[in-house]
């Protein structure tokens, strides 16, 4: 085992600290809004340019896991752009979206963020995510994956200009995703 | 009186087709469920997936059967098989992948190994610990007991007795295949969606056909433009919002002429009139594929009249738009609903980009228009396990008894106005095949008469 001898830069880290910080008050105000139900804000954290997009995940040998994936192009259980996502969050409040009314309640816990430079005005951002929803009387889902995000700056506020959402259940334990991830 | 007697001894009472009515009861009952498993997806040709799925050998795709999972293989020789996924040693899977690519099946817990055509080619220490004694061709692995395809999409029956498949299907069954077959040279696009809804597989069926739920359970999906209807026309009738206001409810055209074809064994297909559905689109070029001299032929003169939804008997419904969706019973109050998704290989890049985006967006866990359906379908189910709820009949009495039926080019045709004539006969052929008759009773005893 070797000692790491290197001196840290402290402005480095400093500034690696901020954004970490920045990114997190984001996805937690992003999570709150979803909790909340306010899906009209919510949208507005969304760059026009978007590409939502939740893949297929398949049970395949460690030899085929490359395969595990479907990609942009074949199918998915979601793949927006941001007027299809509008027409989702317009859905939800017509008062006749029944899936969701009754609302379901939600809590989206946000972890393991990690982010990186994407070059530009681009940041690549990683994170966990365990949704919890309960509806109606007794019915539980829950669905833990992970997320990866270009984030970026526009006018100084940060957008999400891509979001793919790797589900990690491959047949899916509920009876639809009528929630945001 | 024994349980055994309280059910099946009353089938006839179960499923009334003079009263339109049908006990809950059929919903949530084990022994129901467990003679459906025997006498139903025992003995039908059954779906398993398209050809398109395994193009190469050694390509599979594990598919049910039932209570039972099979593996369909392609062979060396191009030719498709299908076996039981259980090891003929002791019982473990051979593979536990979804699909995939394999040169042979191994089996993880003692090692015997089967060839793509299922057959025994390895046991480990068979001269030692077998001492050569045992005979490998005894023991490959158990397969369906008849495979065919039609224009791609495979199917397997477990009864060696059955007839073909393409007796089986017959015209309506065939036609409902044709109307995904003529879009174009069809595929399948990869990624299944799979997901499970608290419900029993029954209620999934008998939507297929519901022509008269799209105004109020799709609401929100016309609401949004994601379906297209005519703006500021309502339908009569008195749905009041829980504030006492009257709900405008959209008139939706195609619920006004239905074409229904109703078959032996129990397929039927029940929807609007193409045309009214174009004059809904206010175009004809999405269905483009229909128009060509040879698809009109093929349809006929009732087949390019209709516009969906076909239904082969006992769980795959074929799509209006492309797909195909599969419902697998798992217990009587759970189904799986997998949804395999088609493009036209010959189709231009925006064509292929925007069906598959109204794939994506109508059917599937995702999908505008299923989220609120299985929200029905569960809660339906739910009130068949009640007590005294479960007595209370559930109604199919729209249109009964009303409408001629015309035969004609092998069909047995009903033109008639938004009805229930689908549903009842696919419950009246539902009892029919729960009395585990011959295949000729099954046969006579599912062919239409004159009104339903
Ligand atoms: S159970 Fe398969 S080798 Fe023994
Ligand atoms: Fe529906």
């Amino acid at each position: 085992m070797t000692l790491e001898t290197t001196p840290v830069d402290p402005d480095v880290e400093v500034r690696d600290v901020l954004r970490q910080y920045e990114i997190e008050q984001f996805y937690y105000k992003e999570a709150a809004l979803l909790d909340g139900h306010r899906y009209d804000e919510w949208i507005k954290l969304f760059a026009d340019d978007v590409h939502y997009f939740m893949p297929i995940r398949r049970t395949m040998t460690r030899r085929q896991i490359g395969r595990e994936f479907t990609q942009p192009g074949e199918m998915a259980y979601f793949d927006e752009n941001k007027q299809q996502l509008q027409t989702r969050v317009d859905k939800l409040s017509t008062g006749t979206a029944w899936a969701e009314d009754p609302p379901s309640r939600t809590r989206h816990l946000i972890t393991n963020i990690r982010v990186e430079d994407a070059g530009g005005f681009e940041l690549l951002a990683h994170s966990n995510f365990h949704l919890y929803r309960t509806r109606l009387k007794s019915e539980i889902d829950e669905w833990v994956g992970r997320r990866e995000d270009v984030l970026r700056r526009v006018d100084g506020q940060l957008k999400i200009a891509k979001r793919f959402v790797y589900l990690d259940q491959t047949i899916l334990q509920s009876a639809n995703l009528s929630n945001f991830f | 009186m024994s349980a055994a007697n309280s059910l099946v001894d009353q089938l006839d009472d179960l499923v009334s087709l003079e009263r339109g009515e049908i006990d809950r009861r059929i919903f949530s009952d084990e022994e129901i469920f467990d003679l459906e498993m025997k006498y139903i997806f025992g003995r039908a040709w059954l779906f398993l997936c398209h050809e398109t799925q395994i193009p190469k050998r050694g390509d599979f795709f594990e598919a049910p059967m039932g209570r039972d999972n099979v593996l369909v293989v392609r062979q060396k020789d191009g030719s498709i098989r299908a076996f039981l996924n259980t090891c003929s040693h002791r019982g473990n899977a051979v593979c536990r992948a979804e699909e995939g690519n394999v040169k042979n099946f191994m089996c993880t817990y003692h090692g015997w190994t089967f060839g793509l055509d299922g057959e025994l080619v390895g046991v480990p220490g068979k001269s030692i610990f077998y001492k050569d004694k045992l005979d490998l061709s005894k023991h490959p692995l158990r397969k369906v007991a008849q495979l065919e395809t039609y224009r791609g999409f495979v199917f397997a029956t477990f009864d060696e007795t059955a007839p073909s498949l393409e007796d089986f299907l017959g015209p309506t069954g065939r036609l409902s295949l044709d109307l995904l077959a003529e879009r174009g040279d069809m595929e399948v696009i990869p990624g299944i969606q799979k997901f499970v809804v608290n419900t029993n597989w029954k209620f999934t069926v008998d939507n297929v056909f519901d022509y008269y739920h799209p105004q109020i359970t799709h609401m929100s999906a016309f609401a949004v433009g994601a379906i297209p209807s005519p703006p500021d026309e309502f339908v009569e009738g008195g749905a009041l919002t829980d504030e006492g206001n009257r709900l405008e409810v959209p008139f939706l055209p195609t619920d006004l002429h239905n074409i229904v074809m109703i078959s032996e064994y129990g397929h039927a297909i029940s929807g609007p009139e193409q045309a009214v559905l174009e004059k809904d689109y206010g175009s004809q070029e999405p269905f483009a594929w229909r128009y060509t001299p040879g698809t009109q032929e093929k349809l006929g003169r009732y087949g390019s009249r209709v516009a969906g939804h076909p239904h082969i008997f006992p769980t795959t419904w074929l799509t209006a738009g492309g797909q195909l969706s599969l419902r697998i019973p798992r217990s009587p109050g759970v189904t799986e609903i997998w949804w395999y998704s088609f493009r036209d290989r010959n189709a231009s890049g925006e064509q292929q980009a925007a069906e598959l985006s109204g794939h994506i967006h109508y059917f599937g866990p995702a999908g505008l228009l299923e989220q609120e359906d299985g929200e029905n379908w569960a809660q339906s189910t739910l009130q068949t396990r009640g007590g005294v709820s479960r007595e209370v009949p559930q109604l199919l009495k729209m249109g009964l008894q009303t409408s001629k039926i015309i035969k004609e080019d092998g069909l047995a045709v009903i033109e008639a106005p938004i009805n229930e004539h689908a549903q009842l006969w696919t419950y009246h052929s539902w009892r029919e095949w729960l009395r585990n008759p011959t295949w000729e009773e099954l046969r006579a005893r599912t062919t239409p008469g004159d009104y339903i």
